[in-house]
């Protein structure tokens, strides 16, 4: 066992390690560290992420560490924070919520971070909210798109919440003439809040529902949802299936002639990364709502994604919106903006005091702004319709309000 | 009656995938008397295969029939390197299996990097008949678990193949004594069932997606198919897949009837499944037919 | 215990390895914290608390021949019943949470043995196997489809173990709470083995028709151990639970199963203190593997070869490089006067 500790070194493991050992990685005692290039007098600012660098949710996991990455390092080449060169430490939590608790305590107990950011899936946040937030008395922010409703003090979520990603798309399509929706969904606890949110928004539209129906995670035959959508005259899915199930249903759906027949569906977290889980044919005309898309005219957005694909040639990792990579990116830079509003002070109550009326002027997808009081971010939406394998922006919403934890 | 006849096809689409999974499985089972937890790594092999020839830029159909052969080549080295020395111990041979199957599922997802991918039908698209459309691919899956089974009732009961298999099953000694090599009847026989896997394997793939777990999501089906159907027989097998591939999309259809659609919601309906099959087991252990008919 | 070598030939006068093996492993884990960082404390706690569900194993496989593959179901359907107390009836007393578990894990066990075990037919070892196997993965989806227990994001349990209003942190106080229950579970083991009861349990092992034929109903027998293994892992699940805040699905599913089986046969089954030197040896080289860059993703395969290896070329496990074979299967029972000579 004594021995087993002395291995102990370098524990949150980085895939491309070898690849990045240029760009300033070094393991410096227990956790992989990315040292900025120059030193400042009070020390770098720690910045500690936690995400599923392996296991299922990795190539996730592996976006938001690889934004991570650029957007700190953007900071860094422009000087820092006031003055300060952000460091940032890097913990796996290889998408096991059991094991991330213990590698997330490495975090603030041994690195002694200023800020966390990380998790993805709901599970995980869930997990290790209580860690960083209430037994690590440390700021939290979490960048996925997610189902709403947490309002734990000390944690900002900078990902679109169910409000931004219904409250355009979902009028948007009664307009367009579907009037009865089916909701077919995998069984956790994001389609659970999105759809209580959705239906509200369909019901008060004028839409109808005719089913929600919640199947295990990688349920492989869906005939008779399927056969109920064809029969019961559906116009539209809000499908909130998730993979490993998504191929096996839209297959199905598709081979039933729902497309055929003018039925349209929509998707809230297809991104760039769609057309993996799904056929270029199923995917066609597909809706999607998210706070970017790569094909938004935005020129800073632009400019990011031809920065990103300079730092990262060739990845397979993207810098996309339905992976929580956008809410990174955003997280990071609000707590930039925060930290020059304490003027340098790292204490986790001023921070949070600045953080709760921070913004950013320009991000990915535009603009973005923390709405006082209740933890969560108003920014643009955009309305995404699949053609030939890219997003078509059908509409774009300015400043979307997250209409969270009892703040609008 | 629309809706009754797309119910009968998809369950006959789905009951025709577990056929052709399970029976690979029984094949082994009966004859070896060894139930391998490595089955459903088989299958993700053959879907597997089709991915790594359409990373090639080779069609998918090639694939498809390449699957088979490679995972039948690949099921004669594992049971030459590692199954033929476990023959007398059962259990010890399934603890090896699982053992296998473990190791090929974790490098088949450490190369596919944990993702999931789509992989195209080589036909895709739906036929109409009148109102209603039918799956091309669903349709091919059907027809192939037909020829596929018929050639397989004619090997074992039309050929000297055959004739040694059965008599194997019946009394291995006295194979032995006749001068059937058990050893290589055994190979070809763990070969075979792994080269049904790779089939299978293959040809579900577009329906689904590829996932280090394609094949795992089968093996406790599977394996209650063949208890179901009772091991040892030709039918048997076929039988218990059949039922339990139609109990899995058959009770998801529970929920439509007024009354109990409360009570059954999806994930209910799939344990149902395993609940059902148990009961069945416990109270006819032989399977629904019994030993020796072949 | 001296009495076995004066009965025997030279070839059987050998030390006995094991009940130093235990020494050491004893003392060495009393002395444990003392030298280990906090963070470490924790890990070895939870290998302990993961010690129990090995060890109900083993008793299943190694000493009735129940082949369990699903020995986690016990193990999670009691931390999940000890999440609900906390989560939903705020109840964190461990004088409680013990005996819960513990009943948790025998009644479950109680309805799988009784189901899988008993009836008018003599259930065949592939039932068994399979039975166990698909009650865990059928559990195991039920409770990931089920939004009352969180579904597929498992339930977090905030507050800590409590004593009265004593919080008991995971750390060096719950290292040894847990240490205490893995020996008293160890004991309460070999107690059953080496009894009478015990050498029922081997004469089953030899031949269980024989033992059929002089009278003894050998599917009660199996179904009492089952039982007994039942409620080690509750027990060991209620305070696993507690210790790591969170219980998921995955706890009570075919890869924990595995584990335990995968534990003990590489340990060495068939001994009591080879499931928890598997134990140790699986989890710390899993834990020094998590470091190493080049390894970590190849962790489940090197598993699986290690399995492998064992179950095909050294089916007697880790022990059985120190421990001979007779002393290995030969630990049951008081040895009667005069010594027992060749039992097999």
């Amino acid at each position: 066992m004594s021995k087993a500790n002395k291995g102990l070194s370098r524990r949150g493991f980085l895939k491309g390690a070898s690849a990045l050992s240029a760009a300033g990685w070094v393991a410096a005692g227990s956790t992989w560290v990315l040292k900025p290039e120059w030193a400042h007098a009070q020390g770098p600012i720690k910045m500690g992420i936690a995400t599923d660098i392996t296991g299922a949710i990795a190539p996730g996991g592996n976006s938001n560490w690889q934004v991570a990455q650029f957007t700190v390092k953007k900071i860094n080449d422009s000087g820092g924070i006031l003055g300060r060169p952000v460091e940032l430490v890097l913990e796996d939590t290889a998408s096991d919520p059991g094991t991330a608790v213990g590698n997330v305590r490495r975090l603030v107990q041994q690195a002694e971070v200023d800020v966390i950011l990380g998790g993805i899936t709901s599970a995980m946040r869930e997990a290790i909210k209580n860690p960083i937030v209430r037994r690590g008395k440390t700021l939290y922010l979490y960048p996925q798109l997610y189902e709403g409703q947490e309002c734990t003090p000390f944690l900002w979520c900078t990902g679109p919440t169910p409000a931004q990603q219904c409250s355009e798309l979902l009028p948007y399509l009664i307009k367009q003439g579907n009037k009865r929706f089916a909701m077919p969904s995998a069984n956790y606890i994001w389609p659970q809040l999105l759809n209580e949110w959705a239906r509200r928004v369909i019901e008060e539209n004028g839409g109808e529902i005719v089913f929600e129906e919640y199947y295990p995670l990688d349920q492989l035959e869906y005939s008779a949802t399927v056969s109920k959508i064809m029969n019961e005259g559906v116009d539209h899915v809000f499908n909130t299936v998730i993979p490993p199930g998504l191929q096996a249903f839209t297959k199905q759906l598709y081979e039933a002639g729902f497309q055929d027949k003018g039925g349209t569906s929509s998707c809230v977290y297809f991104d760039e990364n769609a057309v993996n889980y799904v056929p270029q044919r199923e995917l066609e005309g597909v809706y999607s709502c998210l706070d970017w898309f790569h094909t938004v005219k935005d020129p800073f957005s632009e400019q990011l994604l031809k920065e990103y694909a300079e730092m990262f040639p060739d990845t397979k990792y993207l810098f996309s919106a339905g992976t929580g990579s956008t809410g990174m990116y955003r997280g990071i830079k609000l707590y930039e903006q925060s930290v020059i509003a304490t003027n340098g002070d790292l204490a986790r109550d001023a921070v949070a005091g600045a953080l709760d009326s921070a913004s950013i002027p320009e991000g990915p997808g535009g603009p973005a702004k923390v709405v006082p009081g209740s933890g969560h971010v108003a920014m643009n939406m955009y309305i995404g319709r699949a053609k030939g394998g890219q997003w078509d922006i059908i509409s774009e919403a300015k400043m979307v309000d997250p209409d969270e934890c009892g703040k609008t | 009656m629309d809706a009754a006849i797309k119910l009968v096809f998809d369950i006959l689409a789905f009951a025709s995938i577990m056929v052709l999974v399970v029976s690979g499985l029984a094949v082994i089972a009966s004859l070896m008397g060894i139930f391998n937890l490595g089955h459903g790594e088989f299958v993700l092999l053959g879907a597997y295969t089709v991915y790594v020839f359409r990373g090639e830029g080779l069609p998918e159909w090639s694939g498809m029939l390449a699957a088979p052969i490679l995972v039948g080549i690949f099921g004669l080295l594992i049971e030459a390197s590692a199954i033929r020395r476990l023959y007398k111990s059962p259990i010890t041979a399934m603890l090896a299996t699982y053992a296998i199957g473990l190791i090929i599922r974790e490098v088949v997802r450490g190369l596919i990097g944990g993702q999931y991918y789509s992989i195209d039908e080589p036909i895709p698209g739906a036929f109409l008949v009148g109102d209603l459309s039918f799956s091309i691919w669903r349709t091919v899956i059907i027809g192939t678990t037909v020829v596929v089974m018929a050639g397989c009732f004619l090997l074992l009961t039309r050929t000297t193949i055959g004739l040694q298999v059965r008599g194997a099953l019946e009394n291995p000694s006295l194979a032995r004594a006749s001068g059937v090599s058990t050893t290589k009847l055994y190979s070809m026989t763990f070969a075979f069932g792994a080269a049904l896997a790779g089939l299978a394997g293959a040809l579900m793939v577009p329906l689904f997606s590829l996932s280090a777990d394609l094949g795992v999501r089968f093996l406790v089906q599977a394996f209650l198919s063949v208890m179901l159907g009772g091991v040892g027989t030709f039918e048997g097998p076929i039988l218990g897949a059949a039922m339990i591939g139609s109990m899995v999309p058959g009770f998801q259809w529970l929920r439509e009837i007024p009354g109990v659609a409360v009570a059954v919601s999806p994930v209910f309906a799939e344990v149902l499944v395993f609940v059902v099959a148990l009961t069945i087991v416990k109270f006819r252990p032989n399977g629904l037919i019994s030993k020796g008919r072949i | 215990m001296a009495a076995m070598d004066r009965s025997s030939e030279a070839r059987q006068r050998v030390v006995r390895v094991i009940p130093i093996i235990e020494g050491l492993l004893l003392l060495f884990l009393l002395v444990l914290p003392s030298f280990a960082s906090d963070f470490h404390t924790i890990i070895a706690t939870r290998m302990l608390l993961l010690c129990l569900l090995a060890l109900s194993f083993d008793l299943c496989w190694g000493y009735s021949g129940i082949m369990t593959f699903g020995q986690a179901l016990f193990f999670g359907m009691s931390g999940y019943v000890i999440a609900l107390l906390a989560n939903k009836a705020d109840f964190l007393q461990i004088w409680g949470i013990v005996p819960i578990g513990m009943l948790v894990g025998l009644v479950v066990s109680f309805f799988i043995g009784w189901f899988l075990l008993l009836g008018k037919r003599t259930p065949t070892i592939i039932f068994v196997a399979l039975g166990t196997l698909t009650a865990s993965y059928a559990a195991e989806r039920m409770v990931a489809g089920w939004q009352w227990v969180g579904a597929g994001n498992g339930m977090s349990i905030y507050d800590f173990l409590k004593f009265g209003s004593f919080e008991i942190e995971p750390g060096q106080l719950f290292y040894y709470i847990a240490l205490g229950f893995v020996i008293l579970g160890y004991l309460a083991s070999r107690w059953l083995v080496r009894s009478q009861f015990g050498l029922v349990l081997a004469g089953m092992r030899q031949n269980e028709e024989r033992l059929a034929f002089f009278g003894y109903r050998v599917q009660a027998f199996k179904a009492l151990v089952f039982c007994f293994a039942g409620m080690l892992a509750g027990l060991g699940g209620s305070l696993y639970a507690h210790h790591e805040g969170f219980i998921g699905p995955a706890s009570m599913g075919i890869g924990l199963s595995t584990f335990a089986v995968l534990y003990a046969l590489f340990g060495g089954f068939g001994t009591l203190i080879g499931p928890i030197l598997g134990v140790g040896a699986i989890e710390v080289i899993a834990f020094v593997l998590s470091d190493q860059d080049e390894l970590k993703n190849y962790w489940p395969v090197i598993l699986g070869v290690i399995m492998l290896v064992v179950v095909a070329y050294k089916p007697a496990g880790l022990l059985g490089f120190v421990v001979s074979d007779r002393e290995r299967i030969g630990t049951f029972g008081k040895v009667p006067k005069g010594g027992r000579g060749g039992s097999a």
